[in-house]
C-alpha cells in the first residue's frame, strides 16, 4: 500500500483577478521507504503541493481531491487536531525560506529543542536536557560543528545555509515517516549540499524514511531520487522510475527539460542558442487552457486545447496526446493516434 | 548599546532644552510682571527683587536671561505658588506620586485585559464574536472621556451608591504619605484601620482608572489583534505548525512575543493622549494628582503652577516615550539587528 495516494488534487487560489486554479488534478503516490523527487520551475505549484500534503493551507486555498489518502487514512475526513498531530511526528516538512522560517525574536536553540522529541521514560525535570542533547546531537548531523554558538544565535544572524540546516535538523529529529524537503539545500556549498543528500538517503535506508525531494535541478534530483515526478504550472507531466524516465521521456516537457542539462563535453558551439522552450511559463492570471504546456510545446496540435489525462504504460504516468514512443520517434504514427 | 543610550540621552536632554525655551517664552507673554511670573512673589521687598534680577539676569540680554532662567530651572527653583505661597517643588512632590498611581493602575488595567481579549479578536473563527469585539472597542475609542467619567460616576457613585466618586482615600482615614502612593501606604501603615483604609482606596481608585484605562484597553485590544493576524500568516509560524505545535503554545510563544512590539509602539505613540486624558479624569473625580492641580492652577492664574506643571508633564511625557523606545530596542532582538548595521 502507498504511504501517500493523492487522485487529483486541485487547488484553487483566491486572488483579486478572481479564482485561480494552481494546482490543476494532481495525482501524486508516494510508496514507502522510497525518494520520490517533484521537479518543476518555481511558480509551477510545488511548494503548494507540498503544504497541502503536510495540511497547512493559506487562508485563500479551496482544495478539492478525489482522495488524498494517508497510510490508509483519508486525510481530508481528518479534523485538524488529527493533522497537527500527524505533521512533525509522521510528516515532517523543510521549507524553501529556512531564515524566515524561524521565529526571529526567541533563540535557535529554543525552537530547536522545541521541536525534538521527548523521551517520556525520564522523570520530567530531566527531559529538557534531555532534549538540549538530543539537539546538539542533530545539529552535529547535519554539519553543523558549533553547535553552541548556533543554539545562542537568532535566526537573522545566522547565513541562510545555516538557517537551512537548523530546519533540517528539526524536522529529521522526530524520524518522521515522510519526509517533504521543498529545495532543502539551495543556499548550501555543493559539499554540504551531498552531505545532506548522503544523510537523508541514510535516513531512508536505514529507517525507512520516504522523502518527498523538490527541487529545480533534474540533475541533482536523477541522482538521489528513486522515482521523478514532473510539473509544470500546476499539472503533472510526467510521473514514473527516474531510470527510466531519464532514458526515454515521454513528455515534451520532460524531454526539454532533460535537453537543457549542460553536458560539460565542450562539443556545443560557440554562442550557440541554448536548447530550451520557446517562450516562458504563464503566469497564474493567463493560463492556457487543456494541457498548459500547449503553447509552449513542440508537439502541440489542436487536441491540446483539451487537458489530457494521466495515461498509464507500465509503471509510468505521463499526461500528453502525443508522447514520444519508446521507439525511434514515429512522427507520422503518433500524430495520428 | 552605550553608543545608542548616549543618542538616547542626548534626544532627552536636546527636547528638554526646547521645551525650556519654549516655556521662557510663553512666561514673557503672562499678562503680569516678569519678575512674579517667574517667582511668584507677590509683593516683593527691594531686596528680594535685587536677589530675582541676580538669579534670573534680568539684567542681561535675552540669551543671558534664558540662561538663568535655565540655571534656577534645572537646580530645581521653581518659584513659589502664587495662591499657596508655597515652593512649587513641594506641591508638585506631593501630587505626582498620585497621578502616577492612576496611570500605573489604569495602564495594567488596559494591557490585563487588553492584550487577552485582542488575541481572542484574531483567533475567534466566529464573525459575531470578531464583529462584536470590534465593535466595542470603536466604541469605547470614540467616546469623549469626560461624559464617560461623568456618567460612570452618575451610574455606580450617585445612582447605585456603589462607589466614592471623589478623592483618593475617605477623610476618615488617616493614612501618612510614606511613598506617596495610597495604595501602598496603606498596606504600610500600621494605624489599625489599615485594612479597611487599603480596600476603601481601592473602592476610590476604581471609577477614575476604568475611566482612564478605556481608551489604551480599545488600542490594545486593536493593536494586538491586527499585529497577531499579520503574524499568524508568517513563514515561522507555518513552520511551527509543521513541527507539529499546539496552538495555544504557537500563540503565546511565537506569535504573541512578536505581537507585543508593534503595540508597544503604539502605546508609546500613545502617551501624550493618554496624559491629557488622565488631567481630565482626575478632574472629574477630583483626584489630587498634578492635573488636578495644573488645572486649579490655570483657574486661579498662577502662573508659576503652570509653568512647573507643563514642564514636570511634558518631562515625564518626554522621558517616558525615550523609555519606550529603549525599551522597544530592548525587548526586540530585531531592531538590534538594525543597530548593528548602524554602528
Amino acid at each position: 500500500m502507498p504511504l501517500l495516494d493523492i487522485r487529483n488534487l486541485t487547488i484553487e487560489l483566491d486572488t483579486p483577478h478572481g479564482r485561480v486554479k494552481a494546482l490543476d488534478k494532481v495525482s501524486l503516490t508516494i510508496n514507502p521507504a522510497e525518494i520520490h523527487g517533484l521537479v518543476g520551475e518555481s511558480g509551477s505549484g510545488r511548494s503548494l503541493l507540498a503544504r497541502a500534503i503536510l495540511g497547512i493551507p493559506g487562508h485563500n486555498w479551496t482544495i478539492k481531491a478525489d482522495r488524498m489518502l494517508w497510510d490508509g487514512h483519508n486525510l481530508l475526513e481528518m479534523s485538524s487536531k488529527q493533522r497537527r498531530n500527524l505533521m512533525g511526528s509522521d510528516i515532517a516538512m523543510i521549507f524553501q525560506d529556512p531564515s524566515s522560517s524561524l521565529d526571529p525574536v526567541i533563540r535557535v536553540g529554543t525552537q530547536l529543542v522545541e521541536a525534538m522529541p521527548e523521551n517520556k521514560k525520564l522523570p520530567f525535570w530531566r527531559r529538557n536536557a534531555d532534549k538540549k542533547k538530543t539537539a546538539r546531537k542533530w545539529l552535529h548531523k547535519v554539519g553543523i560543528k558549533d553547535t553552541q554558538k548556533i543554539m545562542s544565535s537568532y535566526a537573522w544572524e545566522l547565513s541562510e545555509g545555516e538557517c537551512q540546516k537548523v530546519m533540517i535538523a528539526m524536522a529529521i529529529a522526530n524520524q518522521p515517516r515522510l519526509l517533504i524537503a521543498d529545495e532543502p539545500t539551495n543556499s548550501m556549498e555543493m559539499d554540504t549540499q551531498a552531505q545532506i543528500f548522503r544523510l537523508l538517503t541514510k535516513l531512508n535506508q536505514l529507517q525507512d524514511l520516504s522523502i518527498l525531494l523538490i527541487s529545480h535541478e533534474l540533475e541533482t534530483l536523477s541522482i538521489w531520487c528513486d522515482r521523478l515526478s514532473v510539473m509544470y504550472c500546476g499539472q503533472i507531466m510526467e510521473s514514473g522510475p527516474t531510470a527510466e524516465i531519464l532514458a526515454h521521456p515521454y513528455h515534451p516537457y520532460t524531454k526539454a527539460l532533460l535537453n537543457n542539462i549542460p553536458h560539460h563535453t565542450g562539443q556545443i558551439a560557440h554562442k550557440s542558442i541554448m536548447r530550451t522552450l520557446p517562450g516562458s511559463a504563464p503566469t497564474l492570471q493567463h493560463l492556457p487552457i487543456g494541457c498548459r504546456l500547449g503553447p509552449r510545446c513542440p508537439r502541440a496540435e489542436k487536441k491540446c486545447v483539451i487537458r489530457p489525462n494521466l495515461s498509464h504504460k507500465k509503471n509510468r504516468y505521463f499526461a500528453c496526446h502525443f508522447p514520444y514512443q519508446e521507439e525511434t520517434c514515429n512522427d507520422d504514427t503518433s500524430a495520428s493516434s | 548599546m552605550a553608543r545608542y543610550l548616549l543618542r538616547r540621552m542626548n534626544l532627552f536632554v536636546a527636547t528638554s532644552l526646547v521645551l525650556l525655551a519654549v516655556l521662557f517664552i510663553a512666561t514673557h507673554h503672562f499678562p503680569v510682571e516678569i519678575r512674579f511670573a517667574l517667582t511668584g512673589i507677590h509683593a516683593p521687598t527691594v531686596e528680594q527683587i535685587a536677589q530675582i534680577d541676580r538669579d534670573y539676569r534680568l539684567e542681561s540680554n535675552q540669551l543671558g536671561q534664558f540662561i538663568g532662567y535655565l540655571q534656577q530651572r534645572v537646580t530645581g527653583n521653581l518659584g513659589v505658588s502664587a495662591t499657596s505661597q508655597q515652593p512649587v517643588i513641594d506641591e508638585l512632590a506631593a501630587v505626582l506620586p498620585a497621578s502616577f498611581e492612576l496611570a500605573i493602575v489604569a495602564a495594567v488595567l488596559a494591557l490585563l485585559f487588553g492584550i487577552p481579549l485582542g488575541i481572542l479578536a484574531s483567533m475567534s473563527k466566529n464573525k459575531i464574536t470578531q464583529h462584536t469585539i470590534m465593535t466595542i472597542t470603536l466604541t469605547g475609542y470614540s467616546i469623549p472621556v469626560f461624559w464617560l467619567g461623568l456618567t460612570l460616576s452618575l451610574w455606580f457613585g450617585v445612582q447605585l451608591g456603589w462607589l466614592p466618586i471623589s478623592g483618593q482615600l475617605n477623610l476618615l482615614y488617616e493614612i501618612d504619605p510614606i511613598t506617596g502612593f495610597v495604595l501602598i501606604d496603606t498596606l504600610l501603615s500600621d494605624s489599625p484601620y489599615a485594612d479597611s483604609a487599603f480596600i476603601d482606596a481601592l473602592q476610590h481608585i476604581i471609577l477614575p482608572a476604568v475611566t482612564l484605562a478605556v481608551l489604551p484597553f480599545t488600542v490594545v485590544v486593536r493593536s494586538t489583534r491586527s499585529a497577531i493576524i499579520s503574524i499568524m500568516d508568517k513563514t515561522y509560524i507555518k513552520a511551527a505548525e509543521a513541527r507539529g505545535l499546539h496552538t495555544s503554545h504557537i500563540v503565546l510563544r511565537h506569535a504573541l512575543p512578536n505581537a507585543l512590539i508593534p503595540v508597544l509602539k503604539s502605546l508609546g505613540l500613545m502617551l501624550g493622549t493618554f496624559a491629557s486624558y488622565a488631567m481630565i479624569v482626575e478632574v472629574i473625580f477630583s483626584w489630587p494628582g498634578v492635573g488636578a492641580w495644573l488645572v486649579s492652577g490655570i483657574y486661579q492664574r498662577d502662573y508659576t503652577v503652570i509653568q512647573g506643571g507643563v514642564l514636570a508633564v511634558a518631562l515625564i511625557i518626554i522621558f517616558l516615550s525615550i523609555m519606550i523606545e529603549v525599551l522597544h530596542t530592548a525587548i526586540n532582538p530585531l531592531s538590534r539587528k538594525e543597530l548593528y548595521a548602524a554602528n
